[in-house]
């Protein structure tokens, strides 16, 4: 058997064939070597031997038939004269072959002729020519691939046998071409993506985070390409080799930003996947600034666990961001702006406009008494038209006061019955004028609640005053009730009603009309400002349009809402729900006009001391002292060391070393003087040398010899921390003033006090102790600062205490007499004027802390 | 016949009240400020204030109390006149001393009233 396999030439491996088709080699060959064996029992054996040998022959050639027509290959033999000897059902089917063509000994030059007329081939013009073609190859060994009309696809290899003929071996390969066509497809596919798509990729090994891909994108993303640049690459190319010297690199080293390659590696090592909240920013090597949006993916690569993260440039959409809410403060602040010109507007608006009213009221007193009734309709109608006009810019003044926020909420408790019939002796007339009928439903007993009076009772008036304005001899109700779970609590305990009350118990106010109603779709633009729920509303019956968006801007304040239900040509029901308790939004911080205490940062704590020596001993004892004495201590060894400190840390006096080595204490402490921020700190110069006039001169505010003295260091600290318990009472009506001044100050350790004008400030004074200084500005609404002196200057309690006058105001000979008598010192507010003030207020400190401890 | 002081800054508002007021039967005697309003309590020894909160010099709040320190004047009833939208401006005035307050703008006959039922308390005191 070998050795025949071995004479066909056919031993598997030998040809270097695939592995599919060499076995199936192997099958033929066996079919051939069975023949040789039939043939030589025929010549040697006797009849007997030779019956069994044929029956033995028989069954093998079944066998081998059968294995032939098992395979998945289409099998041909073909004799020395190129006839078809022997074939397989595979062959017939693939080739869709008759019996007659195949039983009928025909040549391949037939078959192929055949098959050249059935249309096998396509179209063909000389099927000889397509002949001799064919039978040119069949004596060596040779492959080919065609694609049959059906579009299976064939591949076919022909060999010689050893006793002349050639064996044919058919396999469809339609499956397996499909599926190298698609690999091929996606190949480009991703080739084609990876080249365009601008998206950075970056594959990193999960366990020892070296990059295992990043693709040439990544490069151009980060601006990586530079150093790979040659000339007459194109850029591509030159991506492609930036990106391959970045293989097997550690992830954090391949981006520009170390920090944030820090960052993203410790993401992808924490398997964190999906996309990133955070949006990392880095910084490219050219300086250019990118913002990066994240999206980290579990995966396998090379057969390890591996992390892919895929980076999108964020940069326009950040930039717009940033644009966008910029844009959109602009548009806050100016529509605040807006809001405060028409609060001040409309009192400059309301002033001409009483005149107006009050004059035609007069005019109409006046022509009742004199008898002249003609002019008294038209008057009347002056006088309307005012009032309406009136009304128009009081509910312009309050909506944009909510705007503003500067609308507040007076909470105190209000009795509803009294609400009711005060609301209900201002209806009455206003319904009985369209020939309503006005009907009041409120429960005696229903107590009172927390709430803003003027509020509920405009927004009470409001909804009334619609209803009975909307309403032709029909009926307006006011119905209120109680709700919530205090309502039993209530029934048991009529001493106090709100003694059981809870916390979410309301009370509902119900105003109901017969009037016009109106259509869902007005109803949602109901409570905007200027939309009446149809213009000509506004003609017809009057009114701003404003006072239901009023109402339920006052509502919400309330801690309430309001909310309607109606029917076109049946009426509507406003409801006004507030909350028995308070539960409005607190007020503004900081109303107007209110003086306001500040803190500055540690003065209520412990007082910093930083202590700059060289010399550790010094730190240990100094240390350990001033610890002892309640004082947070900060340590420095070198000049630099210091200036670093006192920039973080702010302390509130310094100790300084004169003879360090690098940057000596003079250096320093001008350092410090120089330094508009730090200027401020005192310093107090310990040295062994004697130059207290070169530490003055400087600027140091004490100076001490060494070895330390710990009273006098204790006295000296004591006397420089000692404008924290100073305060200055600062009467500006410029808020911007106000906060700069009152920053500055604190930086000194001064406790600040601010009043916007002088009203202020004397009440501020009156309630509170006397403060170290006055800083007063002259020109103020209300009371200004001449009257304020004028104040000062008559009350015993107030007369000594210094003012520091700084104002923009030029002053007549006078003036600044009599200025110069009231006050300490006048300042000009110009260009130097944080200078000028601060030294006058330490003049005037020290002057003061001279006078107490003398 | 009754002696009101009008303490108000804005010229037409100060002629069309006093005119009303004149018409009314009272003798009006008038000031432009607050330092002038707390003066003329003192010389003129009015029945019955009526005072604008806003005043230059020394606003209404102010004059109040200095009207109603002194010895003089401080028995003389104070009504304090107020603007529409100033929230808690009525209480300020009361707690400056005024004994009433209306808002503007004016509206004569409820004004009226609280003149006639102040100057009825005093008279009746």
């Amino acid at each position: 058997m070998v050795e025949a396999l071995a004479a066909a030439g056919l031993a598997p491996g030998g040809l270097g064939l695939p592995w599919h088709i060499a076995i199936d080699l192997a099958v033929i060959a066996s079919v051939l070597a069975a023949g040789f064996l039939a043939v030589q029992v025929a010549d040697t054996r006797s009849g007997q031997r030779i019956a069994a040998s044929l029956a033995e022959l028989s069954r093998r050639e079944a066998e081998l038939r059968a294995t032939l027509e098992n395979m998945q290959q289409g099998v041909a033999m073909y004799d020395a004269d190129y006839r078809l000897v022997t074939w397989n059902r595979q062959f017939r089917e693939y080739l869709d072959l008759p019996d007659e063509f195949l039983e009928g000994r025909r040549t391949f030059a037939d078959y192929i002729r055949y098959l050249a007329e059935r249309g096998e081939f396509g179209k063909i013009s000389d099927i000889e020519a397509l002949v001799a073609q064919r039978l040119e190859p069949l004596a060596r060994e040779h492959w080919l691939e065609r694609t049959r009309p059906d579009g299976t696809i064939l591949e076919i290899y022909r060999n010689p046998i050893p006793t002349g003929g050639f064996i044919a071996i058919y396999t469809d390969v339609t499956a397996r071409r499909q599926a190298e066509g698609l690999l091929r497809d996606e190949e480009e596919r991703f080739r084609a993506i990876d080249r365009a798509a601008p998206i950075a990729v970056v594959i990193a090994n999960a366990k020892d985070q070296r990059v295992r891909h990043v693709n040439p994108y990544f490069v151009e993303f980060f601006g990586l390409q530079e150093a790979h640049q040659i000339d007459g690459l194109d850029d591509y190319t030159v991506r492609r080799m930036a990106a391959l010297s970045l293989l097997e690199r550690p992830l954090a080293e391949v981006f520009p930003d170390p920090a944030q390659g820090q960052e993203l590696a410790a993401l992808l090592a924490r398997g964190k996947t999906g996309r990133m909240d955070q949006e990392l920013r880095f910084v490219r090597p050219d300086g250019k600034e990118l913002w990066v949006a994240a999206s980290l993916e579990q995966l396998e690569f090379r057969g390890e666990p591996a992390v892919i993260a895929c980076l999108s440039d964020i940069t326009d959409r950040k930039r717009a961001e940033v644009e966008l809410t910029r844009a959109m403060q602009a548009a806050e602040a100016a529509n605040r702006v807006k809001s405060d010109f028409l609060a001040n507007m409309s009192h400059e608006l309301r002033t001409p406009l009483n005149a107006i009213i009050g004059y035609s009221q007069m005019l109409q007193e006046q022509a009742a008494d004199d008898g002249q009734d003609d002019y008294l309709a038209d008057l009347a109608k002056i006088e309307r038209a005012g009032a309406h006009l009136l009304q128009l810019i009081n509910d312009i003044l309050d909506l944009s006061k909510i705007e503003a926020g500067r609308m507040s909420v007076f909470i105190e408790q209000v009795s509803i019955p009294a609400l009711v019939g005060e609301v209900q002796s201002i209806i009455e007339p206003l319904a009985a004028k369209n020939g309503n009928r006005f009907v009041v439903d409120c429960p005696p007993d229903i107590g009172s609640i927390d709430s803003d009076v003027t509020k509920l009772k405009q927004s009470l008036l409001n909804l009334l005053s619609n209803a009975s304005k909307f309403t032709n001899n029909g009926t307006v109700q006011l119905a209120v009730s109680r709700a919530g779970s205090d309502a039993d609590a209530r029934a048991g305990s009529d001493a106090d009603s709100q003694g059981g009350a809870s916390a979410d118990a309301q009370i509902s106010f119900h105003v109901t009309d017969t009037g016009i109603g109106m259509t869902a779709e007005q109803m949602d633009r109901l409570f905007q400002a200027f939309a009446q729920a149809d213009s000509s509303t506004t003609r017809r019956f009057g009114g701003t349009g404003l006072g239901l968006a009023i109402t339920r801007h006052f509502a919400r304040m309330l801690g309430g809402d309001v909310s309607v239900t109606s029917e076109p040509g049946i009426g509507s029901t406003f409801t006004l729900v507030v909350p028995v308790h308070d539960r409005s939004s607190p007020p503004p911080a900081e109303a107007a006009g209110e003086p306001k205490r500040t803190i500055s940062g540690d003065a209520a704590g412990a007082l910093t001391v930083l202590v700059v020596d060289d010399d550790e001993a010094v730190h240990d004892v100094v240390g350990a002292m001033l610890g002892r004495d309640g004082y947070r201590v900060l340590h420095a060894r070198s000049g630099p060391e210091a200036m670093t400190l006192a920039r973080e840390q702010r302390p509130d006096a310094i100790t300084l070393d004169v003879m360090m080595p690098q940057m000596d204490g003079w250096t320093v402490l001008s350092s410090l003087k120089a330094d508009a921020e730090l200027r401020d700190i005192p310093v107090v110069i310990v040295t062994m040398l004697n130059d207290r006039a070169i530490a003055l001169s400087l600027g140091a505010d004490a100076f001490l010899s060494k070895p330390i003295d710990w009273a006098q260091l204790s006295a000296v600290l004591k006397q420089c921390s000692r404008h924290h318990a100073e305060s200055i009472l600062v009467v500006d009506d410029d808020p911007e003033m106000r906060d700069m001044t009152r920053r500055m100050l604190e930086r000194m350790g001064i406790t600040v006090h601010e009043a916007a004008d002088g009203a202020a400030a004397l009440a501020w004074l009156e309630a509170n102790p006397r403060p170290s200084i006055i800083l007063l500005d002259l020109m103020m609404p209300e009371v200004d600062g001449f009257e304020v002196l004028d104040r000062l200057r008559q009350s015993d309690e107030w007369s000594n205490i210094p003012v520091l006058v700084a104002t923009a105001k030029a002053f007549s000979a006078d003036e600044l007499a009599q200025l110069q008598r009231s006050t300490e010192k006048i300042i000009s507010k110009g260009a130097t004027l944080g200078v000028d003030l601060r030294t006058a207020i330490r003049e005037m400190l020290q002057r003061t802390q001279a006078i107490v401890g003398g | 016949m009754p002696r009101i002081l009008l303490v108000e800054d804005n010229e037409m508002n100060r002629d069309m009240l006093s005119r009303r007021l004149i018409r009314k039967g009272y003798d009006v005697v008038m000031a432009e400020d607050g330092r002038q309003g707390v003066e003329l309590a003192g010389t003129a020894l009015p029945d019955l204030i009526l005072m604008d909160m806003s005043l230059p010099v020394i606003d209404g709040w102010e004059a109040t109390r200095r009207i109603k320190a002194s010895e003089a004047t401080k028995a003389i009833p104070v009504i304090a006149l107020t603007a529409h939208a100033m929230v808690g401006s009525q209480e300020h005035a009361l707690d400056a001393g005024c004994d009433d307050f209306d808002t503007k703008p004016i509206d004569l006959p409820r004004l009226l009233g609280k003149i006639e039922a102040l100057l009825q308390r005093g008279s009746a005191a």
